[in-house]
């Protein structure tokens, strides 16, 4: 065999995918040959340095994959009208305070207890199921659910209507909307968008406060980083460069940090350097540490506080 | 770790079989463990191909729902294993072919447990403590995706079934529609890119 035709086999040889007659004429040349013996070696190597760019997804990530596949299988399987109409008063129901989750579940287990019998025995019961089923967009909130001696039951609930708006982001009322939706919505997610979207427009005062705001106080790193993004054009501004400092000292997630290190040291800042030296002595994350070191370094000042 | 799609530990395939006979008859709970017993290299071979945790989610989704939709109409003339992975495959080459995956893409991706860094997925440079360490491990990162990008779609699908998935290239020809020996060609063509464009690491 020639060097040439066992170059050829050598990737092939190194993952184990030749037939057993050219795996030994393979292995007789590489034996006998320096340079093509160097040839499998430098296939080791690169498979070696290949391999330490291997992912792995992350266990969150699974979970929410496996979530989101729940949800939607479930939404895909055929089901009866009322339960889809109780799914959606218990997404509304998950967003209540804890506190109110116990009521809600058992409002919820009784609801669709009533509504299961009475919606498909139509009417002749002399049991309005109209009210029962609201129209789409409607969420619907159980408060109290009382049988009677008759075997009727009386139900108070709420009724929150859904409603949408379209329009450009330079509306008032669109960014009213989504001031109100950054700062209170439950659901991380909509957050994330609704300052994913204010972020553009961070020119205003209100957004920026709001930005500034949710840098600070939101529980969802995913909403900070977003915010952080927007602050980024206004990182020259002393009450921006305050809030990204104290992000830069007591936000617990390692990307903000690194995300607010970059910004903060993008201009030569002498107030910052008590800061700096301080989280170089106590900071963990090694991006953010050299970071802090070099802008001190080229502000002359020392590393640590002695 | 290995799961049902890996060589070590796989399910016996009558077991799978039957799984997928029992969510057939319309078994959510068979559903469920179908998938689970797939899901994980499902998600890390999108992670791995598109580097990015959000595309990777959205081919777990769309995939494991395809499957939910399409099950009735598999027939065993395949293991469920490869009829998986050709959905699983089509998907991603048609987002490999739809961009070439974006320098600048976002960081950080939002899960219910926080976000996540997607350079913290690789495993080497979440536990290294030495900055230097870091930034050579990023800088060898980058030559690597950067090699990875420049193959043909098929050759990366290929190259990431054969290398990272450890799938047989004849397993691989069966699951991408062509024989064995087109299998080969193609993960010799991504072989010798990678040697030329990283040449210099080995």
């Amino acid at each position: 065999m020639t060097c040439d035709a066992v170059r050829k086999l050598i990737p092939l040889y190194y993952y184990g995918e030749l037939t057993p007659e050219e795996e030994d004429q393979a292995e007789a040349h590489i034996h006998e040959c320096a340079p093509c013996a160097r040839q499998m070696e430098a296939a080791r190597t690169l498979a070696a340095a290949l391999d330490r760019r291997r992912m792995e997804a992350p266990a969150a990530l699974l979970a929410d994959c496996r979530a989101d596949l729940a949800a939607a299988v479930r939404g895909a399987a055929a089901e009866p009208a009322w339960r889809l109409w109780l799914q959606a008063a218990g997404a509304t129901l998950a967003g209540f305070n804890r506190w109110r989750q116990p009521l809600g579940a058992v409002a919820l287990i009784a609801l669709g207890f009533f509504a299961a019998r009475l919606i498909p025995a139509g009417s002749g019961s002399g049991v309005s199921t109209a009210s029962l089923a609201p129209s789409e967009g409607v969420f619907v909130n159980v408060r109290s659910a009382q049988p009677d001696a008759s075997g009727r039951v009386r139900i108070a609930y709420d009724e929150t209507r859904r409603r949408e708006v379209f329009g450009s982001i330079d509306k008032p009322e669109i960014q009213k909307l989504l001031l109100v939706a950054a700062r209170e919505e439950d659901d991380p997610g909509v957050r994330v968008e609704s300052v994913g979207l204010l972020k553009e427009r961070a020119g205003s005062d209100e957004v920026r406060e709001a930005l500034m705001n949710a840098l600070l106080h939101d529980t969802n790193p995913g909403v900070r980083l977003k915010a952080l993004e927007g602050l980024k054009p206004l990182a020259a501004e002393p009450p921006v460069r305050g809030v990204l400092s104290r992000a830069l000292e007591f936000d617990d997630n390692d990307a903000v940090r690194m995300q607010a290190v970059d910004l903060l040291t993008l201009r030569r800042d002498e107030t910052m350097v008590g800061v700096l030296q301080n989280l170089v002595q106590k900071e963990d994350n090694s991006y953010v540490r050299s970071k802090c070191e070099k802008a001190l370094k080229e502000m002359n000042a020392s590393i640590g506080t002695f | 770790m290995q799961d049902a799609a890996g060589t070590a530990g796989a399910r016996v395939n009558s077991e799978v079989d039957s799984l997928v006979r029992a969510a057939q008859r319309g078994d959510q709970d068979a559903f469920e463990q179908l998938v689970r017993a797939y899901d994980q290299s499902v998600l890390r071979l999108a992670m791995n191909l598109l580097r990015s945790p959000e595309d990777a989610r959205d081919v777990y989704q769309e995939a494991f729902l395809r499957v939910y939709r399409n099950l009735h109409s598999f027939r065993f003339d395949c293991s469920f294993h490869t009829w998986l992975y050709r959905i699983v495959t089509n998907i991603c080459l048609d987002q490999l072919r739809k961009r070439k995956v974006r320098k600048e893409e976002p960081a950080v991706v939002e899960t219910s447990e926080g976000a996540i860094d997607r350079t913290e997925a690789f495993e080497e440079e979440s536990a290294a403590a030495n900055p230097e360490r870091v930034t050579w491990n990023r800088q060898l990162g980058q030559r690597i995706d950067d090699a990875l990008d420049e193959l043909t779609p098929r050759e990366r699908m290929v190259f990431e079934l054969r290398h990272y998935q450890g799938l047989r290239l004849r397993n691989i020809g069966e699951i991408l529609g062509t024989s064995e020996e087109a299998a080969k060609n193609c993960f010799f063509r991504a072989t010798q890119k990678m040697r030329t464009l990283l040449g210099d690491l080995v």
